[in-house]
């Protein structure tokens, strides 16, 4: 039983990347330290948030997150994605494909979709939607998170959120827009002085928070 | 003018969506009646307030700007009427933003802006078959409208049909060929589905038509390498690598060699002037 837990940082950086782009579909990558057999999701890279089913530019930025990610010892085995249609919860054709590229890399790799309907103001509980891999298909996890954050997924996979304050401290951060602090590899592209690989003052602003 | 007129106008030009930065502009434009200053522009920033504040969830300021702009236009005023549906799309009534539209279409088949409406409500209402039959119905008789066959273009991508995506892009680039940002969707839609010397053609287009294009940098890379690797394991015999990769008009091994050093070196001096981290980032990245 694989036990996968998100920290506050992983979750912050990636529901604020959907913030800064309601209208559009957004991904991105999650990375992970190992021990144990435990999986803990540390922090969010934030990839695009147009053309997000071209992958040229997810190549590059992919491996230039693995190289990251090596030296500072974590792993790229998450995938997020939000789409621009806010019913939508299930992981798309492209969104399956890009994550296959992962768990080739990588065995240990889950993807979430973010559900919109867990962002609106009166909702609670993690708006992550797991899916994990059983060649050829991803599985969907369906209240994997449970109501009160503690995991009871299926198929050998747990999820929590790393503690009962994640939810409060986002919806936190979302309300004082910071949101201009995240900085996706898209922006990088424009502007190569924006450090997207670590976005280390939203970092500062989250653990303040 | 006074410096937020003219930001509100820089934004209106460029098109870009800053809903929460015009609404912050606006706002003591608003409140001290000073929006006069604008002149005639005064109705576009109007609008363009009234589709941020739609943006925004912002439903009461949007109606209290409606009703500025019906007093001065009146009932007869498509633009003004389009925007009456929007309200409703926004407040959970498409239904009725769909009746709208569609009187404004009975009355006027080749009323541009109820179309477009149309189309995005559509969209929105997760009808993507019947929104791309709109549009490309829309097309047959605008087929010079290059920013409709550019969201045509997305909502093929949307539905993973590059092909139909290709097609479109292709008839955006005719109309507007020297756009770079139309060759580097091209280019990246190729590149997707493939069709790798296309992909590096395209990019040369956008790094030739444009200045310091990063992403036009990393895509010649890219693709040269991924060619280059590719042929080389064709030539060998060793792999064949996958066989939905085009390469057959691809340049000579030489060419791309140059090309790829090429654009190593233009991005090392692009990224000469970012910091150390992203520097070393670039630098690991050029070794693989």
């Amino acid at each position: 039983m694989t036990e996968y837990t998100v920290s506050v940082q992983a979750y912050a950086k990636a529901v604020l990347h959907c913030a800064k782009h309601p209208w559009a579909t957004v991904h991105g990558l999650l990375l992970a330290e190992k021990k144990e057999g435990k999986i803990r999701f540390v922090d969010a890279v934030p990839l695009a948030h147009n053309w997000t089913n071209l992958t040229a530019m997810f190549d590059v930025a992919l491996q230039q997150a693995q190289q990251y990610a090596k030296t500072k010892g974590l792993s790229v085995c998450g995938y997020y994605v939000a789409y621009e249609d806010t019913k939508a919860t299930q992981l798309s054709a492209s969104g399956a494909l890009l994550a296959k590229t992962l768990v080739e890399a990588d065995e240990s790799t889950v993807a979430f979709v973010v559900d919109a309907k867990k962002l609106t103001p009166g909702s609670s509980g993690a708006a992550f939607v797991p899916y994990v891999y059983a060649e050829p298909q991803w599985k969907e996890q369906s209240n994997a998170f449970g109501e009160s954050g503690k995991g009871n997924g299926t198929k050998g996979a747990s999820f929590v959120l790393e503690n009962n304050r994640v939810v409060a401290v986002t919806r936190k951060l979302v309300d004082e827009r910071a949101e201009v602090w995240v900085h996706d590899f898209d922006e990088h592209l424009d502007d190569v002085s924006l450090d997207w690989l670590q976005n280390q003052a939203l970092s500062e602003r989250i653990r303040t928070t | 003018m006074s410096s937020s007129l003219k930001l509100l106008g820089e934004i209106r030009q460029s098109s870009e969506r800053r809903p929460f930065e015009v609404l912050k502009l606006a706002e003591p434009l608003l409140n001290k009646g000073s929006i006069a200053q604008a002149g005639d522009e005064v109705w576009l920033v109007y609008e363009q307030v009234f589709l941020a504040a739609i943006d925004e969830g912002q439903i009461d300021v949007a109606k209290a700007v409606l009703e500025i702009l019906h007093n001065r236009f009146g009932e007869e005023s498509q633009r003004v009427k389009r925007l009456y549906g929007l309200v409703s799309e926004a407040t959970g009534h498409p239904e009725d933003a769909k009746r709208l539209y569609d009187d404004m279409l009975e009355k006027d088949a080749t009323n541009v802006l109820a179309n477009k409406r149309l189309i995005a409500l559509l969209k929105s209402q997760g009808q993507y078959v019947q929104a791309i039959q709109e549009l490309v119905s829309y097309l047959d008789t605008h087929g010079n409208d290059f920013e409709a066959w550019l969201e045509l273009t997305h909502l093929y991508l949307d539905q993973h049909l590059y092909s139909q995506a290709a097609f479109c892009i292709e008839e955006v680039i005719l109309q507007q060929p020297a756009n770079h940002y139309f060759h580097l969707c091209y280019a990246e839609i190729s590149y997707t589905m493939g069709n790798l010397d296309v992909a590096l053609k395209e990019y040369l287009r956008v790094v030739e038509l444009s200045t310091d294009n990063v992403r036009g940098f990393y895509g010649v890379k890219l693709t040269a390498d991924r060619i280059l690797d590719i042929t080389s394991s064709r030539g060998s015999g060793k792999s064949k690598g996958p066989s939905h990769l085009k390469v057959e008009n691809a340049p000579q091994k030489a060419m791309l060699e140059r090309l790829s050093q090429l654009a190593a070196e233009r991005l090392l001096a692009i990224y000469s002037g970012s910091g150390d981290a992203m520097k070393k980032t670039l630098e690991e990245w050029l070794k693989l």
